[in-house]
């Protein structure tokens, strides 16, 4: 059921200027013309124009807006004549007492009859999220990925035919729209009357207005998917969706927002015991760029479900999943589908040993220096080749790497204490990465 | 009797033969107000000024002043004599218990229809001022709308006030107890803006890869509240800042808010807008070690320096150039042997680099420096 929604009672009250409340004429009930919906992913948030004819008259016109049961901030609304504003003075908008969910723009117009109007403000109650299907070829060399946006209305208000626009981006608010929108007072109350207010009999005149809902004729069905137009606008992307999707109050809908087929992808397998533990991490990596089939726009953050192609019959199995983040264009991506026994990775010290103290002036140990062998036995269980990137994180800065004989590996130092290896490994293959590291501990790390 | 018990201000003019307190019941004329003005420059409180004509007689008038729900200061009020201020005289002020009023007792030489203003401080009526900015697509400029947000919450309603503030023609409006009205202040077409990006080794993380979420770099516009930066007139309220963008369709989105403090003139302020999550920065050290410098008599270093190596990594993976403002802390004594940037030392610890990125580009900055003499 829809609830009893007064947002869009929009009435025009043609009233003498005096501060009489009652008594004053509804005249006519403008009709929204068309709506657009701007809807932020990273607060709850949405931006909503609306396009009305007003049928002014010369001289002080009062408009009513009410939107009772709805989540809008009031502190929010704005009102401008689209065509020759300046003939279309705003006085100012107010928020009579003991009324909530209620505005009064006071209009000097020069104007008589028809004037086009937008009547923009926040609410809250209306959000929207990325999700992704990735599907591996048998090989997983390669995925085919569909990105959807799902779309979910609980403000209170059905929005129909809306011009519907999705933000991927961080906004800096400072106070959240559902809760302006629930405050007793617009702009709250000066301090010394706050207190008083809450003892003050609560009464609110719940002002009965026509649901002003357009029962537009419905569009045409849609014989193909809509199109998601893209384009960045300062630090926001912005979703067109194309033509106007009507969304009513708790329902949710899902849009596809992108698919790319063929997309190369690489699996590595990362080991790394402070941050994983014991097991290997499957990770599938990719780029937002062109060589990846992709890089058109920014991937907005969501879950991933990644799943794989097993066999000619097109039959999937589902591998894992992970939330991404916002992925820019020309960014790597990893996506995590957590730990897989396809990849083995053993380290063993096999040797410890001390040398090289040094004493100060009372013969005492103040230095030496600690070599440790370690071997690395890494398995590749899985028939597809594998990438294995281990990390180790020494114990502190001072320390030197050295490798001899078999089991060299090509080594990165990534920072301070951390080393990474990484190597290539057949379907079934075994492999092994031995090396010393020599710490200098005591009075050696000033003596290198 | 009791006095009338009225919610609200209340002035009654009492002729009196005799001063007694039966006597002042008798209510003759209820002056209207003629003039009201109310000052709302301080944010403390509201100074009400209104003028009436009261109809004073030949010898003692008393007038009644109550103001029943409404909150004045009682200790401000004032009444002031504005036509014959030579011959007629305030002669006392009494209060009567337990009653939000007072009785002014005047002495008038002749009949006079004399005009008055009464003066009080009032608290619950307030002003809050908020601002809308309106971007071109390429963030060069801003149109900045005032608005000036009246609350009155006092007890008392307001019919056609002359309202004054600091700065600004007054206006006329009128307001109930209980309402809060919104009208435009003042609008400037075109303030100039930079747009910068920030990043702060003590307050953004080494390391975003590591980190579940995307980490953003905040994005801050800059605007001078002088003459050539499109304002310059007066000291700008604080309050809150709404920033949209026009999106070139004809429509606009919305970038962000923030709380703009007070500007004085000739200052310039920044809004935090937004956060971007196009522009990465990661930042590793790559050296740290400790050289000795002195040993007590046991060998134990007492005195050192540290060598250090830091690398940052800045990718800008948008479109369009940017400018990072990159701020690096550096405790105690150091010198810097080696940076591939030039930076501005904003105290003895902290230096701001100012990185121009160029659409897509990425850009390494390496410190190399020595922290001096610790202990």
């Amino acid at each position: 059921m829809r609830p009893c929604s007064l947002l869009a009672a929009l009435a025009l009250l043609l009233v003498p200027f005096c501060l009489a409340r009652a008594g004053v004429e509804l005249v006519s009930l403008p009709e929204r013309e068309s709506v657009q919906l701007t809807i932020y992913n990273s607060a709850d948030l949405t931006l909503v124009r609306e396009l009305r004819k007003l049928t002014l008259r010369k001289g002080l016109n009062r408009l009513s807006f009410g939107w009772a049961n709805t989540m809008i901030d009031p502190t929010s609304l704005s009102l401008r004549a689209l065509e020759r504003p300046e003939a279309v003075q705003l006085l100012d908008v107010a928020y009579p007492p003991r009324v909530s969910s209620e505005g009064i723009w006071s209009v000097q117009s020069q104007l008589e009859g028809e004037v086009p109007v937008e009547i923009s403000f926040f609410t809250s109650g209306i959000t929207w999220r990325a999700l992704y299907l990735a599907i591996l070829a048998p090989d997983e060399k390669s995925m085919h990925l569909e990105g959807y946006v799902l779309v979910t209305n609980n403000s209170g208000e059905d929005y129909q035919n809306a011009k519907t626009r999705l933000v991927v981006g961080r906004i800096h608010l400072l106070e959240q729209i559902a809760e302006l929108a629930r405050r007793p007072a617009p702009y709250g109350m000066p301090l010394e009357a706050q207190g008083r207010a809450l003892a003050e009999e609560k009464r609110v005149l719940m002002r009965k207005a026509e649901a002003a809902l357009d029962a537009a004729a419905a569009p045409p069905a849609p014989t193909r998917p809509k199109e998601i137009i893209k384009e960045g606008l300062s630090e926001y992307f912005l979703y067109t969706i194309e033509g106007t999707e009507s969304i009513p109050n708790a329902w949710s809908k899902r849009l596809p927002s992108m698919q790319a087929s063929e997309v190369p992808v690489l699996n590595l397998y990362k080991y790394e015991e402070e941050r994983y533990g014991k097991e290997v991490v499957r990770f599938i990596l990719f780029a937002n760029d062109l060589q990846h089939k992709l890089g058109s726009s920014p991937l907005p953050d969501g879950k991933v479900k990644v799943f794989r192609r097993v066999d000619g019959q097109g039959h999937l199995s589902y591998e894992g999943a992970d939330s991404t983040k916002y992925i820019p264009v020309d960014q790597k991506v990893e996506l995590n589908l957590g730990p897989t026994p396809k990849v083995r990775v053993e380290p063993r010290m096999v040797r410890t040993r001390t040398e090289n103290f040094s004493f100060n002036k009372d013969r005492n140990i103040d230095g030496w220096e600690e070599l440790q062998d370690w071997k690395l036995e890494v398995r590749n269980n899985g028939e597809t080749p594998s990438r294995v990137e281990i990390r180790r994180n020494f114990r502190h800065q001072y320390w030197e790497l050295s490798q001899e004989g078999n089991g060299k590996a090509r080594f990165e130092k990534l920072d301070l204490d951390t080393v990474s290896f990484t190597l290539e490994l057949q379907p079934r293959e075994r492999k092994q990465i031995s090396y010393t590291v020599r710490f200098f501990e005591g009075e050696r790390r000033n003596h290198r | 009797m009791k006095r009338k018990a009225l919610s609200g201000l209340a002035m009654g003019l009492v002729f009196l033969a005799v001063t007694t307190a039966q006597a002042r019941i008798k209510l003759v004329a209820l002056p209207q107000r003629e003039a009201i003005f109310l000052r709302l420059d301080n944010p403390a409180f509201t100074l009400v000024e209104e003028e009436r004509y009261l109809m004073l007689q030949k010898g003692s008038n008393q007038v009644d002043f109550s103001w029943k729900g409404v909150n004045i200061e009682p200790d401000s009020i004032r009444l002031e004599i504005l036509d014959h201020p030579r011959e007629v005289k305030l002669i006392s002020v009494s209060f009567p218990p337990n009653e939000a009023a007072l009785v002014w007792q005047l002495y008038s030489p002749e009949p006079f229809n004399e005009r008055v203003r009464v003066s009080y401080l009032l608290s619950g009526l307030d002003r809050l001022v908020t601002y809308e900015g309106l971007v071109p697509m390429d963030e060069s400029v801003m149109e900045l709308k005032s608005y000036l947000v009246l609350r009155n919450f006092s007890g008392e309603d307001f019919s056609q006030a002359e309202v004054l503030m600091d700065y600004g023609e007054s206006f006329q409006k009128s307001i109930r107890h209980q309402e809060t009205k919104r009208m435009l202040f003042f609008s400037r077409p075109k303030l100039r803006v930079e747009k910068t990006f920030s990043w702060d080794d003590w307050k953004q993380p080494w390391d975003p890869g590591k980190l579940e979420g995307n980490v953003g770099i905040p994005v801050f516009y800059t605007l001078h509240n002088t003459k050539e930066g499109g304002l310059g007139e007066n000291a700008l309220w604080g309050g809150k800042v709404r920033v949209f963008q026009e999106d070139g369709r004809g429509s606009t989105i919305f970038l962000g808010e923030d709380l703009m403090e007070f500007v004085p003139l000739g200052e310039k302020f920044s809004l935090y807008l937004g956060d971007s999550r196009d522009i990465v920065v990661t930042q590793s050290k790559m050296k740290e070690e400790r050289k000795v410098k002195e040993r007590n008599n046991s060998g134990k270093p007492i005195l050192w320096d540290m060598e250090e190596i830091l690398e940052v990594k800045i990718e800008n993976f948008r479109d369009r150039p940017a400018v990072l403002l990159l701020t690096e802390h550096i405790p105690g004594q150091w010198d810097m042997a080696s940076c591939t940037h030039e930076y501005q030392l904003k105290d003895f610890q902290t230096l701001e680099f100012r990185i121009d990125l160029k659409p897509r580009e990425k850009v390494n900055l390496t410190m190399h420096f020595h922290r001096r003499n610790l202990r």
